[in-house]
């Protein structure tokens, strides 16, 4: 007994060891891009040419960061950016909630149907439903209301909301912006895992259902909304093509300003460059920092609160 | 008037009315429009002054797609075929999320990097630093290959081994930025997955003698069933609706630069389909496998 109990402790270290070794390579591969960004923004262009550079510029240069930030119209994008992240997870929060809990604590009919509607918006790719829903956000006339509206003022019948900021709000605050059905599928499954002894005991006391809603069940509910909230956030920054059609023409997020900035470069630091990827690559990289930055700055103040939160999120 | 009411009743209305919202949403944004995208599908569509303008042309858009396009079930195939990195994406998330379990100095750090790809992998992103990090050449066509595959080719080729196998293990090479930088959400479900199941029924496979690899054979694998059913579908879909598919390339380009929009309609429902049946085949499949923990 004393020999095998040696034995699994010595048997430990080298474990150990193993696990450190494949810990750090996982590290380094997850962490390349973010290293090969940093090093390759921070480089002179005329150091690109230099094979004997590979991580550490000899020259340092801000050009990249000057060019990128000006070609992709930096600030107005981050503000366009930001608005649309945190204006649809707080939405979305708030009705996922309301939907995940009705899905989770009341029977009602064709319940099951409803729900697999639910499943059914995660499963449609957007690009099926994109020309539609494009053109439903241009001529915005949902179920005749504005109609209604247009014979009582005389106005257009239908508003365009392309370029506008609640061409993102309504369908979040309706439970259908983007991927609302993973967070309604995540409050059903937190809901569903908490006790409802809670709930009763507001009832005798004489407590409606929303009262109960709002002051019991989402209290408790803080890791799911954290998670909520963060995907969508992150979700709602990092989307391409909602951004791309529903903001039109003279407005840009910054991912979708990063997606044109290899044109946009072109056409700011003259034709030359144009038919030279290396000198081009550095800005490239630069714009790249540039658009994760805001992010991955948000994410190393809160990642303790916000990973502990998704790792106890509590679904089943 | 709403007090006389039964019990039953009103918890049936409230419960309705919790969901009210989405339904208005759902309607509105997602069964409008898919409804419309189908009936597009069967038209010819011109844009004039005052919004989309159709004309029926019954199966002929579908018919185009299916049996005159030289590109499209090319494309749909293509897609299929990165299916195959779906269960070396649960794999690698399995082990991850395994890794990031338990209590060690480090841990924090490792899970923040770990939840990295969540936070700022974005389809455009990735699509940049796939043509981007990985050349180590001026040329960029074939240049995406992890850690500069010319050496590695070169070591292979030194070794002996055919060609074919060089060719395999450089694509698998390549696809490994793909993977881990897909595998982000996955491995925090399977995290979320791992905290869930009870710590009693470890304990008591301790004092049973079970080792380490029938706990997990045994327990974390069966347990965590519901949860590697939801990594597939989540999967499938990420890889069939990510940006630098060929597929979504060739809808977006036939609807808005060659701007023939009742033709790519047609396609995306046709995508959808097939997306559509892979899921349901998925799920009918992996559905038997699915293991529920009695309370």
């Amino acid at each position: 007994m004393q020999k095998v109990l040696y034995k699994i402790k010595g048997g430990k270290w080298f474990w150990t060891i193993c696990k450190y070794a494949i810990l750090i390579l996982l590290a380094y591969q997850l962490l390349y891009p973010v290293l090969y960004m940093i090093s390759s923004s921070i480089k002179a262009p005329a150091d690109s040419y230099d094979p004997s550079v590979v991580w550490i510029p000899k020259h340092l240069s801000n050009v990249g960061f000057v060019d990128a930030f000006k070609s992709m119209k930096y600030m107005s994008a981050l503000v366009g950016s930001m608005q649309i992240g945190l204006g649809c997870a707080v939405l979305d929060v708030i009705s996922c909630a309301l939907a995940g809990y009705g899905f989770a604590r009341y029977r009602f009919p064709l319940k099951n149907v409803f729900f697999v509607c639910v499943i059914l918006t995660l499963m449609v790719p957007t690009q099926t439903i994109i020309l539609p829903y494009y053109l439903n956000m241009r001529f915005f006339n949902p179920a005749g209301i504005m109609s209604l509206v247009s014979m009582i003022t005389g106005k257009a019948t239908a508003i365009n909301l392309v370029g506008n900021n609640l061409a993102f709000f309504i369908p979040s605050a309706l439970g259908a912006g983007i991927r609302s059905g993973l967070y309604i599928y995540i409050f059903k499954q937190f809901f569903e895992g908490m006790s409802s002894a809670l709930e009763e005991s507001a009832y005798v006391d004489g407590s409606g259902p929303l009262r109960t809603f709002l002051y019991i069940m989402l209290p408790n509910a803080k890791n799911a909304i954290v998670t909520v909230f963060l995907f969508s956030f992150v979700w709602h920054f990092n989307d391409y093509y909602m951004s791309k059609q529903l903001l039109g023409t003279n407005r840009r997020t910054l991912i979708v300003a990063l997606s044109s900035l290899r044109v946009d470069l072109a056409a700011l630091i003259g034709g030359q460059t144009t038919t030279d990827p290396i000198r081009i690559q550095t800005r490239i990289q630069a714009g790249c920092l540039l658009t994760i930055l805001p992010m991955f700055l948000l994410y190393m103040l809160a990642q303790d609160r916000l990973a502990d939160s998704i790792e106890h999120m509590g679904i089943k | 008037m709403f007090k006389k009411l039964p019990y039953y009743t009103k918890r049936k209305i409230y419960g309705f009315l919790f969901i009210t919202p989405w339904l208005i949403g759902f309607l509105l944004f997602f069964a409008v429009p898919f409804v419309q995208s189908c009936l597009y599908g069967f038209q010819d569509l011109t844009t004039t002054a005052e919004g989309m303008v159709g004309t029926w042309v019954g199966l002929k858009n579908f018919d185009y797609a299916l049996f005159r396009d030289t590109q499209f079930l090319i494309q749909c195939a293509g897609s299929l075929r990165d299916l195959v990195t779906v269960p070396l994406i649960l794999v690698y998330s399995i082990c991850f999320a395994l890794l990031l379990k338990k209590e060690y100095p480090g841990r924090t750090l490792m899970r923040a990097i770990a939840f990295l790809p969540v936070i700022i992998g974005s389809g455009v992103l990735m699509d940049i630093m796939k043509t981007d990090v990985f050349s180590t050449s001026m040329n960029t066509a074939e240049s995406t290959y992890l850690f500069s595959s010319s050496g590695l080719t070169g070591f292979f080729q030194s070794m002996g081994l055919p060609v074919g196998m060089v060719n395999f293990i450089n694509d698998v090479i390549s696809k490994i930025f793909d993977l881990t930088w897909r595998s982000g959400v996955q491995i925090l479900l399977f995290l979320a997955g791992l905290h869930n199941i009870p710590s009693y029924v470890y304990e008591a496979a301790d004092i049973e003698g079970a080792n380490a690899l029938e706990q997990f054979f045994k327990i974390t694998l069966p347990m965590l069933t519901p949860m590697i059913l939801l990594n597939v579908v989540y999967s499938v879909i990420d890889i069939f609706a990510d940006y630098g598919n060929a597929i979504i390339q060739m809808i977006y380009n036939t609807a808005f630069s060659s701007v023939r929009f009742g033709y790519a309609s047609a396609l995306s429902i046709l995508y959808f389909l097939m997306v559509a049946v892979v899921l349901v085949v998925l799920y009918l499949v992996l559905k038997r496998f699915i293991v529920h923990a009695e309370e």
